[in-house]
């Protein structure tokens, strides 16, 4: 039984330090700046750096009429 | 050259610190009010909102402190609540656990969703800033809802999408319909119990745009870079860019387009026809809409639109299908029609401008989902105890505004600002007030002829080129919804509006309306800027209104690179 209580204050003071974490996380903005300064810097560079299908070489021709 | 200890303490204070300004400085300490701000948060003049931004990022020094309850609503309810759900939206709307895959290759193939939609959570907070209690409540549900059907969407095309398949079709290919954003998706109810339609554009160029601005800038550029026009919508511009710089997601063998709004559309279809070079169906709507001559041909080109998709996939629309969700969808305009009577007739109205717009053309263009039905139902209970409470959300409302035409994409937010800063609540817009089309189901007639009317209602059609006598029922409404002041939208690219802008000069001299004209581009903020409207407006409230702001911190700022 003490076991248990052990077993679920560990638990109570794991999520009260994990809530704490988010709380500081969603207080300081700190997502928003990770997702600025450095996720959206990475994802540009890739997607500049990307290799694409030349879209213009599609041949353009008439088409059969859709009735 | 290392980094030194100075450099460390500059970026902090640079990120982290909100400066003080003097007067503030040389204030004594008050216990007192120091534990009431902290309880119930700052009385909305002493706020300086403007203060806790970070440089020309728009990012936050810390996030606004709106008092316990509302801030720890904030945070649970609002921040973890929809972090939280949209990675339970992925699982939930993509192929169970195969959803994270396809999620995780889609982020990494497409510009639009790896740079754009992981910042969401700042487009709650631009759209939510200075809220308090159910104002802040009700509007969040609105964004809840609005992220929950992108998600779907977008696991969808990517369920289905052959470019992260390897080139193979999934199962899903031969079982989605594409369809162009304009088009509505209740012209694809006959199929909705055994195939799903999704907008090409809507995630990939429109929702993205309100959400992380950056993104659209290249699809815009790339649709130049061939040597196609400038001077078009760069609405049109921007979705055909998508094509250009091969960022569409390929999940339909066919493609069903429109003419709507205007003959820029119409070169999206063509482009896209070229681009695609698949079975292609446009679907026009006239320009002079309410001509009684173009209904009949209005209806056979909806019944055109549904022999193609019964043609290519094979499967009869199903009538009882249509009838269970046109039923449906009337609940939600049921809804709508509630909500604009408690907003034009009460100050209890909880919406905010910005979500009122956004939700209501997301969800009229996008069909009957269930997602918009669980918000309206939690809007609901918020509202009923706004009006029965006689809850007064935006109590610092100095001027009741309409806004009319189409709205900036990059600051569709502006309202919230202009609340925040000089107590201009915008009540109503001109895309909440399209799609006002109750659709009848008891014979087949009936049902043609009002979902040709409905589509033929869409955005900018019904109000912005559909005929002068349509734009100027701008007087009606604001009237109806007991507006003191109009916001005009000035979409420098729209050709159709360009030409009626005198007539609206003309008349609001007439009437002794007090409007304030927004010039912008649409989705492109290099154009006019977020500062060049908010100095707009700043000008027009000082030297013609002779007010001063709510909260002075908001007056000047730079929000260049921000989302």
């Amino acid at each position: 039984m003490k076991a248990i209580g052990k077993f679920f204050f560990k638990l109570l003071k794991f999520a009260a330090i994990v809530y704490a974490i988010l709380f500081a996380v969603f207080y300081w903005d700190l997502d928003g700046k990770f997702l600025y300064y450095i996720w959206e810097p990475l994802m540009i560079k890739r997607f500049d750096n990307m290799k694409r299908a030349d879209n213009t070489m599609t041949p353009y021709s008439m088409k059969d009429p859709v009735e | 050259m290392g980094i030194t200890l100075k450099d460390i303490k500059a970026k902090y204070r640079e990120l982290f610190v909100v400066e003080k300004s003097p007067e503030e400085k040389n204030k004594p300490f008050d216990p007192k009010k120091a534990a009431h701000d902290f309880w119930y948060g700052k009385e909305h003049e002493e706020r300086r909102l403007g203060d806790l931004y970070v440089g020309n990022t728009g990012l936050y020094k810390h996030r606004e402190w709106r008092g316990v309850k509302d801030t720890m609503y904030y945070f649970n309810m609002i921040w973890l609540y929809n972090y939280a759900h949209m990675v339970s939206d992925i699982m939930k709307y993509g192929d169970g656990p195969k959803a994270i895959v396809d999620f995780t290759k889609g982020t990494l193939r497409y510009r639009w969703m790896g740079q754009t939609y992981l910042t969401v959570m700042h487009w709650f907070d631009r759209g939510l800033e200075g809220t308090r209690g159910e104002a802040m409540k009700a509007s969040a549900w609105h964004y809840r809802a609005m992220v929950s059907e992108t998600i779907r969407q977008f696991m969808r095309m990517f369920e289905a999408d052959k470019k992260i398949h390897g080139g193979e079709a999934p199962e899903k290919w031969n079982k989605t319909i594409a369809h162009n954003e304009t088009l509505s998706g209740n012209i694809f109810y006959g199929w909705r119990d055994q195939l799903d339609d999704v907008a090409l554009e809507m995630i990939p160029y429109f929702v993205s745009v309100h959400v992380n601005n950056h993104t659209v800038l290249n699809y815009i550029d790339a649709a130049q870079s061939i040597g196609l026009p400038s001077d078009p919508c760069p609405m049109c511009q921007a979705e055909y860019g998508l094509f250009v710089q091969d960022d569409y997601p390929d999940y339909s063998p066919v493609m069903l387009t429109s003419n709507e709004a205007c003959d820029g559309s119409v070169a999206t279809s063509v482009l896209q026809d070229w681009f695609l070079n698949r079975p292609l169906y446009a679907m026009p709507q006239p320009m002079r809409y309410d001509d009684p001559l173009v209904q009949e041909h209005c209806q056979k080109e909806i019944e055109g639109a549904w022999k193609f998709v019964e043609e290519q996939f094979g499967i009869k629309m199903d009538w009882d299908q249509y009838v269970k969700h046109a039923q449906s969808f009337n609940k939600l305009t049921e809804f709508e029609w509630e909500k604009w009577d408690v907003a034009a007739n009460t100050p209890y109205y909880p919406i905010n401008g910005v979500a009122q717009a956004l939700y209501r053309i997301y969800y009229s263009q996008d069909g009957d989902r269930p997602i918009w039905h669980e918000t309206d139902a939690r809007v609901k209970a918020i509202m009923e105890k706004t009006v029965k409470n006689k809850i007064e959300c935006f109590p610092k409302t100095r001027h009741r505004a309409i806004a009319w035409s189409c709205a900036p994409l990059y600051y569709s937010n502006w309202c919230t600002w202009a609340y925040n800063c000089w107590g201009i609540n915008c009540v109503i817009n001109m895309d909440s007030l399209m799609f006002d089309q109750y659709l009848r189901t008891d014979t087949y007639e009936h049902a043609l002829e009002d979902l040709s009317w409905f589509n033929e209602k869409a955005p900018m059609r019904a109000m912005a080129v559909g005929g002068h006598e349509h734009i100027l029922s701008l007087f009606d409404y604001m009237e109806r919804f007991n507006c003191d002041m109009v916001i005009m939208y000035d979409q420098l690219q729209c050709k159709g509006m360009q030409g009626i802008h005198g007539v609206f000069e003309d008349e609001f001299r007439k009437r002794d309306i007090h409007a304030i004209w927004i010039p912008h581009a649409l989705p492109d903020k290099r154009t006019v800027s977020r500062a060049e409207i908010r100095d707009i407006i700043n000008d027009y409230m000082t030297t013609v209104m002779r007010e001063e702001p709510l909260d002075p911190s908001l007056l000047d700022f730079d929000d260049a690179m921000s989302w």
